[in-house]
């Protein structure tokens, strides 16, 4: 077949549709008709779906990897699409419009493989998983519509469509951890797992923002041009500011001078940091990092299957491809790289912490994602994107698989006891390999794959992460390690030295600890004797125990369950070769270079390639350790050893049983404060606000009126009496004489012109030099006197009034001419025609330039 | 033979749109399955002609100069003809209502035809009170034109809903909509503040009736603050105007309440800064803005769900729209000065604080309004900042904001006609029993928060990353921009919180027991909001070309009245008439009477109007 033809390449794809809009179109159907269409039906249109997505998938890549060589490689095929929207750059220069197409690179083409592959696996096993839910139509519908979104997401060609799966998978993952929304532990699982996603999303948003401003893209090939715009320094701590002097006082006042200095001199990141924070922070939203990690394990709630596609093999690795798609902006800030990091390294063994006391076998799992999330942000933070990849696809098999045991483990236990929290509790379980064989065989391959045997797949990803976490180092991105500010150049943070030693003993600490809980699980679970015979399980109706010592034995579940299985078993023990690293036999390194490229400032250090082999032996020495203390523990001394443990330290166990209460330190801080805040705005809101604006006001109101009423009697004997006062005021007032003249002012000419109020009988006379004396002695009838006054020249007129009765009464005026035209503190301007003023500057940008009416100068509120 | 071929498979598209809608329903209600068939074919015209880079009509469409005048006052001739038909016979006062809403609807889409480049559209100008310069000017733009269908697409759906709902005094209901109608367009189209004015009071008077005859325990006092807080802003506004007409006079010797003529005036900083007050003040309270907010929940609570439709898609948008028009496009400066402040208010007073104060409401009506808050701050917050998105995407978040929370209230009024109840406390599990329901109102919520793909998103996104690249918040637009995208978050934890509350978990509640589902009507009425969510959400497009470049237009011109403000020293109390500038934006200039001999007449101001409809 002749690949270079035309229509397949690379101007629009079309195959890509087929991809994406399958799963969309069986959403749809099944969201809409499966209830009329019956199970079957149901089962056909979600299983075609997925599965002609897959097939196209697979087309795909192996068309990609056909066309990779040659003269003209082809890298990458895309769809354009259709715009979707349009955006401005900073200032509304440069349109940055946003298509909504896709685009297929090895990245993302072994990614949606992965998607689409697994979930096809998931939906068959699925089909008989849920075959007597009444809902069964309805979670065939959001799994498709699941893979639709996961598959916008990575195929996206730009952010904002990213950001469309991104929030797609989200809202799948909502429905259908809340599936069983009838208990609403279920649906309050899936709020929250929405709203800590949406944290995620936050970061996500302001990423997207902090792109269109200092590099004016959105899409990732615009990215990638223009990333190196991103290595400026960008103020975000002013140390001029208000709110700088504020914090800087208390530590004046206690004499920290370094502190208070240092609050007052401005703060500087690269904005290559600020975007790679953010863009973290939406993974660490979405791959459940500290600190957002708290969604995953309750997303347990879900139906397994859900946990096994969405919560361990697809959508939390979301975040570990966004940062191997930014990677061009990632590399340019080491400090987002070290963050990265050390966030991934640290999860690793924090979750790993939680898996020790865990005893329901999905929550096991659960903090076991977590953990191995963290060691693919390790990898891709210390800039081995490969490695990091390579674990989201070995992860994918071997937790799909060991997801999917548990549920086959779960729906045998369940068809004993009916309850989900006792049919997923290890303590009832044990000895379950000789019921299930099939399950456990496949168990036991992923579990060798994920504490790491050798030669097994994860072996080969957790190694390769584990060595080049201590050899690579994130360099700066500008050759002189500083950039010039407003005020002198400021240094780029590097990761100093020691932190690689630091993140490979924490990698091989949490490889311990996996192999450790691990090995429990797999014994817990498949090993001893079957401790469900009798079972004690809370009914939900009575407080009793209900104890259940007879029922059908456990028994191997059927073949649509066990075939995913035994693929991804046989995935979790041999997809090391795809990447053996150790082997040099790296095809899946070749075949990402292209996604890739090459980062200058990511270096290894100098003889690393001695390296490679030395170290082999963390990984392997954490599993030996941790798999033969575990079944030490558990095995040999059945359990006693850990029992003891417990013993001596209930407070530890429970503390940590509990997950060291995070949930409950997020519930009492940051939800307790903001509901604290919501609390105090809806009083604010009623009393303060409604209060004033209605109340208060209609108050001042009412008491006018009330107070106003009280004059309208209806007495003609008050309202005589009032009319009596008011001519006695008015005759007084008449009765009194009154200076008062009003000033006509021209400072232009410096002619002032004063003319006295009139009233009846009076007499004037004026006093306009200054000198004290009355020009006239008597009384005149001169209403109005003229002045001159020179430049700067100030001076007093006085006017004097006599009425009939002889009163007087005498008032100064004082006048002041200024010394040139008063002009405005902004204005430097001589000329100050206010017609000139309204010009614009540049006439001949703007246009027709007529004057069509005649333009007067007024004066406001003095009409002429 | 090739051209019915032809024809034929342009059919096939539709056909198929008729038969998908058809098949949806699972009830045998046939007039459910024609009605979604039809909505189908419609929704595919309208995105299929709408399409950007579609061939309109290969001659430049002539525009139809009485077309306002029609869309504007069908309603209200019908109003009058409504007067003369008995009282007694209900059904038909109904249906003739009904009709001539849609009919209006149907006139209004024509609006579409015209491809809505820079400049005034369908524009119409007659002599009203000459002695005042006051002229009866309607015309629309890329920015008034998508009010104006938003308008006539809401009132049909508010009119189903009340007929739904509303037993008694339907007379008086059906003519307090019609004249409602023509006031809300009439707001939307005028260019004369005049004639502007006129239609701003004119729909008070029906809303305070729809609010105080049919609304709740509360309604008399919900009706008079209404009155009270638009009525305070709005007599300030027309202070402004007089002022503002009175200063034209003086300074280009005649008088004129032309908005195109007006907007020259550049006034001194002090009396810019009073009369942008007044304006400003009248559209904070309609936004609503905080402080001013505080009729809407009462207003929204007590008014029944038709009322809260048309007050929440339409009323409030009158707000922002004025907002935009006349503070923007008249007092630039002003505008200008406080953008960055206005943006700090709107997202901390609005954006924020109208999300946490919605978290923590029971009654869902209250919390549906007090996320109008927090919409509308987004709406407000891309007028501040200015850029083509932000303003792009605050109009389109004021459609959006349209259809969404007018479905959300829809949606309440469904539950309240069946439970007479808006406690979410009564609530619980409703799923269960609703499952149509729920499924709809899950869609809706979702485009209230805006997730990628709805409308929602859309609007936000724009307006969020326009404010990030803004110039006029200065060094503020990313703390800002940051500060505001935390509503997003908001959004999400109090619609969601509600919906679990009410739809999930265990049904705890026995009278909730045996609640039917939506009925025919109640789908049939959701049925265009739902589409117009994905639509939007999908092809924004086909709304934003037919806006952008009047929206290039306003913010040139708002830098332009920016820069004549910065002009003028800060002494000065001198108005000064700003230079035409000539162009699609000036056609129909008010000229001086006294230096035309005659008069303008109907027939004239008809003439002069082809050659400029496709002008450029």
């Amino acid at each position: 077949m002749d690949i270079t033809s035309p229509p397949l390449l690379p101007g629009n794809y079309a195959p890509i549709l087929v991809i994406i809009i399958m799963p969309l179109l069986g959403a749809i159907v099944n969201g809409i008709f499966g209830k009329r269409l019956g199970r079957s039906a149901v089962t056909l249109m979600a299983l075609a779906a997925i599965g002609v997505s897959f097939i196209a998938c697979v087309f795909t890549v192996w068309l990609l990897i056909a066309s990779s060589h040659g003269p003209a490689p082809v890298t990458r095929l895309k769809w354009d699409g259709w715009e979707w929207l349009r955006l401005s750059g900073i200032n509304d220069i440069g349109d940055i419009p946003i298509t909504f197409g896709f685009f297929v690179d090895a990245l993302n083409g072994v990614m949606s493989l992965i998607v689409t592959g697994v979930g096809f696996l998931i939906h068959l096993y699925s089909t008989k998983y849920m075959q007597d839910d009444p809902s069964y139509h309805r979670f065939f519908s959001y799994m498709n519509l699941f893979i639709f979104s996961m598959l916008v997401l990575i195929l996206g060609n730009g952010l904002p469509v990213l950001f469309v799966g991104w929030e797609g998978v989200g809202l799948c993952s909502y429905l259908l951890i809340g599936f069983w929304f009838k208990e609403s532990a279920n649906a309050a699982a899936g709020t929250k797992a929405f709203i800590v996603n949406r944290i995620g999303d936050f970061g996500l948003l302001v990423a997207m923002g902090l792109l269109v401003r200092y590099v004016g893209a959105l899409d990732f090939t615009g990215i990638q041009t223009g990333a190196a715009q991103l290595v400026t320094p960008v103020e975000i701590w002013s140390g001029t500011s208000a709110l700088a002097y504020v914090a800087a006082r208390p530590f004046e006042i206690l004499g920290i001078t370094g502190a208070a200095h240092w609050l007052l001199s401005p703060g500087y990141a690269t904005a290559a940091t600020l975007v790679g924070l953010a863009l973290f922070l939406g993974c660490a939203g979405k791959s459940a990092q500290i600190p957002l990690y708290v969604w995953l394990p309750d997303a347990m709630a879900g139906p397994t299957p859900v946990s096994a596609l969405i919560h361990a093999a697809t959508m939390v690795t979301a975040g570990i491809y966004l940062v191997c798609r930014m990677a061009p902006v990632f590399v340019l800030s080491p400090f987002a790289m070290f963050i990265v990091a050390i966030v991934g390294a640290v999860t690793a063994v924090f979750a790993a912490t939680i898996a020790f006391a865990q005893r329901d076998i999905k929550k096991v799992l659960a903090y076991s994602t977590v953990s191995q999330l963290g060691y693919m942000f390790l990898g891709v933070g210390v800039g081995a994107f490969t490695a990091g990849f390579f674990h989201v696809v070995t992860h994918a098999f071997f937790k799909a698989c060991l997801f999917l045991g548990a549920g086959s483990v779960i729906h045998a236990m369940h068809a004993r006891i009916h309850d989900t929290n006792a049919a997923q509790d290890m303590s009832n379980m044990g000895g379950l390999r000789r019921y299930l064989p099939i399950t456990f065989i496949t168990f036991a391959a992923s579990w060798a794959a994920i504490v790491g045997v050798p030669f097994t797949s994860g072996f080969f990803s957790k190694d390769e992460i584990l060595f080049q976490s201590f050899t690579l180092s994130v360099a700066s991105p500008v050759a002189s390690g500083t950039l010039e500010t407003a005020t002198g150049p400021i240094s780029i943070f590097v990761s100093p030295p020691w932190v690689s030693s630091v993140l490979l003993s924490l990698g091989t600490l949490g490889a311990v600890m996996t192999a450790f809980y691990m090995t429990r699980l797999i014994v817990g679970i498949f090993f001893g004797r079957f401790r469900g015979w009798a079972i004690a399980a809370k009914s939900a109706h009575s407080s009793e125990p209900e104890v259940h010592s007879s029922g059908p034995a456990p028994h191997e579940s059927p073949w649509a369950m066990t075939l995913p299985l035994v693929i991804l078993g046989t995935l979790a023990l041999g997809a090391g070769v795809f990447n053996a690293a150790v082997f040099h036999y790296t095809p899946l390194e070749h075949f990402l270079a292209s996604s890739f490229g090459k980062f200058e400032n990511i270096k290894p250090r100098p003889n690393s390639e001695q390296l490679e082999h030395v170290l082999l032996l963390p990984g392997i020495f954490a599993f030996v350790l941790g798999t033969a203390w575990a079944s030490w523990v558990y095995l040999v001394a059945k359990g006693q050893p850990a029992r003891r443990f417990v013993e001596r330290n209930p407070a530890l166990y429970q503390l940590v049983y509990e997950k060291w209460r995070i949930d409950e330190l997020y519930r009492e801080t940051i939800v307790g404060t903001l509901e604290l805040i919501a609390d105090i705005c809806v009083w604010f809101d009623k009393w303060i606000v409604d209060g004033i604006l209605s109340r208060v006001t209609s108050f001042v109101i009412a008491l006018l009126g009330s107070s106003v009423r009280l004059f309208q009697t209806g007495r003609v004997q008050t309202y005589a009496a009032f009319i009596v006062l008011g001519l006695g005021g008015i005759s007084w007032f008449m009765m009194t004489p009154h200076a008062e003249a009003a000033i006509a002012t021209d400072h232009e000419t410096g002619k002032y012109k004063l003319s006295a109020e009139p009233g009846i009988g009076y007499g004037y006379r004026w006093d306009s030099n200054g000198d004290g004396q009355f020009e006239t002695p008597s009384f005149g009838d001169q209403l109005s006197i003229d002045v001159e006054l020179a430049r700067t020249e100030r001076r007093t007129v006085t006017l004097q009034v006599r009425d009939i009765f002889g009163r007087e009464a005498t008032r100064k005026f004082k006048l002041e001419r200024p010394a040139e035209e008063q002009l405005g503190p902004r204005n430097t301007r001589t000329n100050n025609n206010p017609d000139a003023a309204a010009q614009p500057k540049d006439p001949s940008a703007r246009g027709q330039n007529e004057l069509n009416a005649p333009s007067h100068a007024i004066q406001p509120g003095q009409p002429q | 033979m090739t051209s019915l071929g032809k024809a034929l498979i342009d059919f096939v598209p539709y056909i198929m749109a008729f038969t998908v809608g058809a098949l949806i329903p699972s009830r045998k209600s046939r007039f459910e399955r024609f009605t979604l068939g039809v909505i189908g074919v419609l929704l595919l015209a309208f995105v299929r002609g709408l399409w950007p880079g579609v061939q309109q009509s290969s001659a430049p469409a002539q525009e139809w100069p009485h077309l306002l005048n029609v869309v504007v006052f069908l309603p209200m001739v019908a109003a009058v003809v409504l007067l003369l038909l008995p009282r007694q016979s209900a059904g038909f006062l109904k249906a003739f209502t009904l009709g001539v809403l849609l009919v209006d609807f149907a006139v209004s889409l024509l609006l579409l035809r015209a491809p809505m480049d820079v400049g005034w559209h369908f524009q119409y100008i007659a002599p009203w009170l000459p002695r005042f310069g006051i002229r009866y000017h309607v015309a629309v733009d890329g920015i008034s034109f998508w009010m104006v269908l938003l308008t006539t697409f809401t009132t049909p759906i508010a009119a189903i809903v009340a007929f739904g709902s509303i037993k008694e005094r339907i007379k008086d209901l059906c003519f307090a909509l019609l004249l409602l109608h023509t006031g809300m367009l009439g707001a939307f189209v005028a260019l004369d503040l005049f004639l502007f004015y006129v239609f701003w009071e004119l729909m008070l008077i029906p809303m305070i009736i729809l609010i105080g005859v049919w609304g709740g325990v509360e309604r008399i006092k919900a009706a008079y603050k209404f009155f009270l807080f638009t009525m305070a802003g709005s007599v300030l506004m027309l202070a402004a105007i007089l002022y503002l007409v009175i200063t034209h006079k003086q300074i280009a010797g005649y008088y004129t309440f032309d908005y195109l003529a007006l907007r020259h005036v550049n006034l001194s900083h002090t009396a810019a800064w009073l009369c942008f007050g007044a304006f400003a003040l009248a559209f904070a309270v309609k936004v609503p803005m905080f402080p001013l907010h505080t009729w809407l929940p009462d207003a929204h609570v007590q008014a029944p769900t038709s009322g809260s439709i048309i007050l929440a898609a339409v009323l409030l948008k009158l707000g922002s729209y004025g907002y935009l028009r006349y503070c923007m496009g008249m007092f630039g400066g002003p505008a200008w000065a406080v953008g960055a402040n206005l943006a700090g208010l709107v997202i901390v007073a609005g954006i924020l604080y109208g999300a946490l104060v919605a978290w923590r409401q029971d009654d869902i009506k209250k919390l549906v309004a007090y996320s109008s808050v927090a919409h509308m701050g987004f709406v407000m917050l891309g007028f501040a900042a200015a850029t083509q998105a932000s303003v792009q995407g605050a109009l389109l978040q004021m459609v959006n904001h349209g259809i969404s929370t007018g479905a959300l209230f829809l949606l309440v009024g469904v539950i309240y006609d069946r439970r007479h109840t808006r406690s979410v406390q009564e609530f619980g599990g409703l799923a269960s029993v609703m499952p149509i329901y729920a499924a709809i109102f899950v869609v809706v919520t979702l485009s209230s928060i805006g997730v990628p793909g709805t409308n929602g998103f859309v609007g936000e996104f724009m307006v969020l990353l326009g404010t990030f690249a803004s110039q006029s918040l200065g060094s503020f637009a990313t703390i800002q921009a940051t500060l505001a995208t935390v509503g997003v978050i908001l959004a999400a934890l109090y619609m969601l919180s509600m919906v679990q509350r009410m739809f999930f978990g265990p049904l705890s509640n026995n009278a909730n027991r045996s609640l039917p589902d939506l009925t025919v009507r109640e789908t049939v009425v959701l049925a265009p909001a739902i589409i117009l969510i994905f639509v939007i959400g999908l092809f924004p497009s086909i709304f934003l070309d037919r806006s952008s470049q009047s929206v290039t237009a306003v913010i040139e011109q708002y830098k332009d009245a920016r820069r004549a403000y910065q002009d003028m020293p800060d002494d000065s109390n001198r108005a000064v008439l700003l230079p035409r500038r000539g162009g699609p934006l000036e056609q129909g200039y008010p000229e001086d009477p006294s230096a035309i001999p005659e008069l303008p007449t109907v027939a004239s101001a008809v003439e002069a109007k082809p050659n400029s409809a496709g002008g450029q």
